[in-house]
């Protein structure tokens, strides 16, 4: 039932003639009443920090003492000319890079996998979900250990199959993919509930005709799963994108942005300049180009994920 | 009809008691009245710390009729954010437990008490604290805090890995390379035994370390003026070419990036010594272990030195009457007596130099926690503090890369003193 013809229908009960202008009134005053709490819960924790750093961004504070100058573009005009701003944001870009297509297809994969029936088909649907629930800091305690270079399992394994100990964690050049790695296994358990959902949803008849045309299961699984989950590819990849750009507890908890500050993407570093040098004024400035480049990388998926999302109906 | 209006009239009430309920949420509901009498602290104790510490508190609001001490858990790493929040909403605590390096960024809280003149009253006995302490609780002379904490840096190391290794245990008098070809020997790549360890996440852990050597080398972070970088000296070099000899010369040494494995890999019996301090002797109940000062540099003139981190409680300015309570409140915990009581139940190190001198305290100390005495009697070696600038944490964190790249042998000592100077400079010029 739609709203109108709910509410024509309650006003049917209520024996009010339609139109009524008081009615009106009182129905726009319920309406009020039932978003009040919710906007004011948004507007107080959501919107007003979201102004406030704004204007902060425009300021030289450090929330230690009250004087709090305005500087004009002062902290933006840093950020330019600052190489640690530069290399936080490739950090971040080849981190997301390799993080969300790394998630969708291990996602994908498992999704796949276990969409039939097969006994205990829960027991792995549950195990894969797990990564979900398992809180940040387990995770990272786990693969902390995992790729100890003197005593963790990956570098056994290395061992075992003769290839050349890695530093891992220890390396510039190898801790952004081990933390891409911890990652990636934190949030495939998403991709496979998006994934599973979506593929349930495909109707048996269209993979039955097309086997009957001859269609094998790989070119049927190219011409007709893929295209109808591509509204899910659309929703992970946006989804997944906005999170990897924002990517702050893993770093926090593994690496602390090094070695070297190898692993310091954007968030890292505007927490590293908001709450360890006090610089909230620039921190905010960090904070709003960070926006601004979710919003643009955002509406270039949905642009171009426009053209290549199959919606039936 | 009827109906309906009384739903909207309680679907309005409701959203009202929301917005007022937030509203009384942020006018600083404090569980402070408002007869001055009533004060709140925030602190950070967990565990033994926290009962005894309750416990204490119970105590004086018993021996003060009308004082209403409440105490608050807050994360003692957060407490400084929380702080500033509270600062804005124009609700600070009463007392608050903060880290002794930010002490100066600390000072800049319009509404922090300056406490020059109930430190110099006799009975306080102000130059009983270490000289350490109250180093870090003054700032450009004005004494923002009481001393909550003090610890310092040693030498743990494992006895049974010493025997093996038919090595002489370390003694007072020991060398930096000494101590290098006793790593060296200790280690034994085949069941991945290392020497001993250092941090790596490019921290203030991993400076902290760093600063003790230097010290000791003869060395200095910045200039008298806290104007220019002083570290790429000799002595730095002689620091940093000690570590590197271990870390990527001989590989004795065992890099922690995560701050944290080197505990548990210790108390494993894979580290044969470790530079750390009193908070990590607890975390190792399955090592015999020994507890000596830090190696000297000889021929240098910084003998044996250790770096100590102490901390403050602070004061904020609620009204005068509040101020007065928790001033006196203060002098309370931080007098000797509750000092040898709060460190016997605790094994934190003794604030006050009376304390640790009086008789039977230290045999006290090392009957609960073994050897824990050496890093009582180490407080001697404290002879210098990090430097008291807002700027420290910027300095730090140049000063951690700088580290971090020689050990991981990605840059020689003499290139990395010298880029890392040229960063602090800037930043200390104002312009970095």
């Amino acid at each position: 039932m739609s709203l109108s013809a709910s509410l024509a229908l309650s006003r049917r009960r209520l024996g009010e003639r339609p139109g009524s202008r008081r009615l009106r009134r009182t129905e726009s005053l319920t309406g009020w009443a039932f978003v009040t709490p919710a906007t004011v819960i948004i507007g107080t924790f959501g919107a007003a920090p979201i102004i406030w750093s704004l204007v902060m961004s425009f300021q030289h504070s450090d929330q230690l003492s009250s004087s709090t100058p305005f500087v004009g573009l002062r902290n933006y005009r840093q950020m330019i000319h600052d190489p640690a701003v530069a290399s936080a944001i490739w950090h971040t870009l080849i981190y997301t890079v390799l993080f969300v297509p790394g998630t969708m297809v291990v996602g994908l994969f498992l999704a796949v996998a276990m969409n039939r029936k097969l006994r205990f088909m829960w027991v792995y649907r549950t195990a894969a979900y797990a990564t979900m629930a398992i809180s940040t800091i387990s995770e990272a305690l786990v693969f902390i250990w995992l790729f100890d270079p003197s005593y963790g399992i990956v570098n056994y394994v290395f061992s075992l199959l003769h290839i050349p100990q890695q530093q891992f964690l220890n390396s510039p050049s190898e801790a952004l993919f081990v933390v891409c790695v911890m990652t990636i296994w934190g949030w495939s358990g998403f991709a496979v509930v998006i994934y599973l959902a979506a593929l349930q949803g495909i109707p048996k008849d269209l993979t039955e005709a097309a086997s009957i045309d001859g269609a094998g299961p790989v070119k049927s699984f190219w011409r007709i799963t893929m295209p109808l989950l591509s509204p899910a590819s659309l929703f992970l990849a946006v989804w997944l994108t906005i999170n990897a750009l924002q990517l702050f507890d893993e770093v926090y908890l593994s690496t602390q942005g090094g070695p070297l500050g190898a692993t310091t993407v954007m968030v890292y570093y505007l927490y590293q300049q908001a709450f360890e040098n006090f610089n909230f004024g620039y921190a905010s400035a960090i904070a709003y180009l960070l926006f601004i480049v979710i919003l643009v990388v955002t509406a270039i998926q949905f642009r171009i994920g426009r053209r290549f999302t199959y919606y039936r109906s | 009809m009827g109906t309906y209006r009384l739903r909207v009239a309680a679907s309005c009430a409701l959203a009202i008691t929301v917005v007022t309920g937030l509203a009384a949420c942020g006018s600083g509901s404090t569980a402070a009245g408002g007869d001055g009498k009533s004060i709140q602290i925030w602190e950070g104790y967990t565990g033994v710390e926290a009962k005894v510490f309750a416990k204490m508190v119970a105590q004086y609001e018993k021996s003060h009729p009308g004082v209403k001490v409440s105490t608050l858990y807050v994360n003692s790493d957060n407490t400084l954010q929380k702080v500033q929040t509270a600062v804005a909403g124009g609700a600070p605590p009463d007392i608050a437990y903060l880290y002794g390096s930010w002490a100066p960024n600390v000072a800049k809280i319009s509404s922090v008490v300056t406490l020059n003149d109930v430190v110099k009253s006799k009975s306080v006995n102000w130059n009983d604290f270490w000289v350490g302490e109250r180093d870090v609780a003054t700032v450009n002379g004005r004494v923002i805090g009481m001393p909550a904490l003090v610890d310092n840096l040693a030498v743990v190391y494992n006895k049974k890995l010493f025997a093996q290794a038919h090595l002489p245990l370390p003694g007072p008098n020991w060398t930096w390379s000494q101590f290098e070809a006793d790593a060296k020997k200790l280690t034994i790549p085949s069941v991945k035994q290392f020497g001993t360890a250092y941090v790596t996440p490019g921290s203030e852990d991993t400076v902290w370390h760093w600063e003790a050597l230097l010290w000791e080398a003869g060395g200095r972070v910045l200039d008298t003026g806290n104007t220019k970088a002083a570290f790429d000296s000799q002595a730095g070099l002689t620091a940093l070419d000690a570590l590197r000899t271990m870390a990527v010369t001989d590989k004795s040494m065992y890099l922690d990036p995560t701050d944290s494995a080197y505990a548990n890999l210790f108390n494993s019996g894979k580290i044969g010594m470790l530079v750390t301090g009193p908070w990590d002797l607890s975390a190792f109940p399955n090592i015999q272990y020994g507890v000596q000062i830090m190696p000297s540099f000889p021929g240098t003139a910084g003998g044996h030195q250790t770096i100590s981190g102490p901390d403050n409680w602070v004061v904020f300015n609620n009204g005068a009457s509040r101020v007065k309570t928790a001033e006196n409140f203060l002098l309370w915990l931080t007098a000797p007596s509750q000092d040898k009581f709060f460190t016997l139940k605790t094994g934190n190190l003794p604030t006050r130099q009376s304390t640790a001198s009086s008789p039977g305290y230290q045999s006290q100390m090392d009957a609960s926690l073994p050897d824990v005495s050496a890093f009582i009697s180490n407080l001697g070696n404290v002879k210098l503090a990090r430097p008291q600038i807002a700027s420290y944490p910027q300095v730090s964190q140049v000063i951690g890369n700088m580290i971090v790249g020689v050990l991981l042998g990605k840059q020689q000592p003499k290139a990395a003193l010298d880029a890392a100077a040229a960063k602090v400079n800037q930043i200390l010029a104002g312009s970095g």
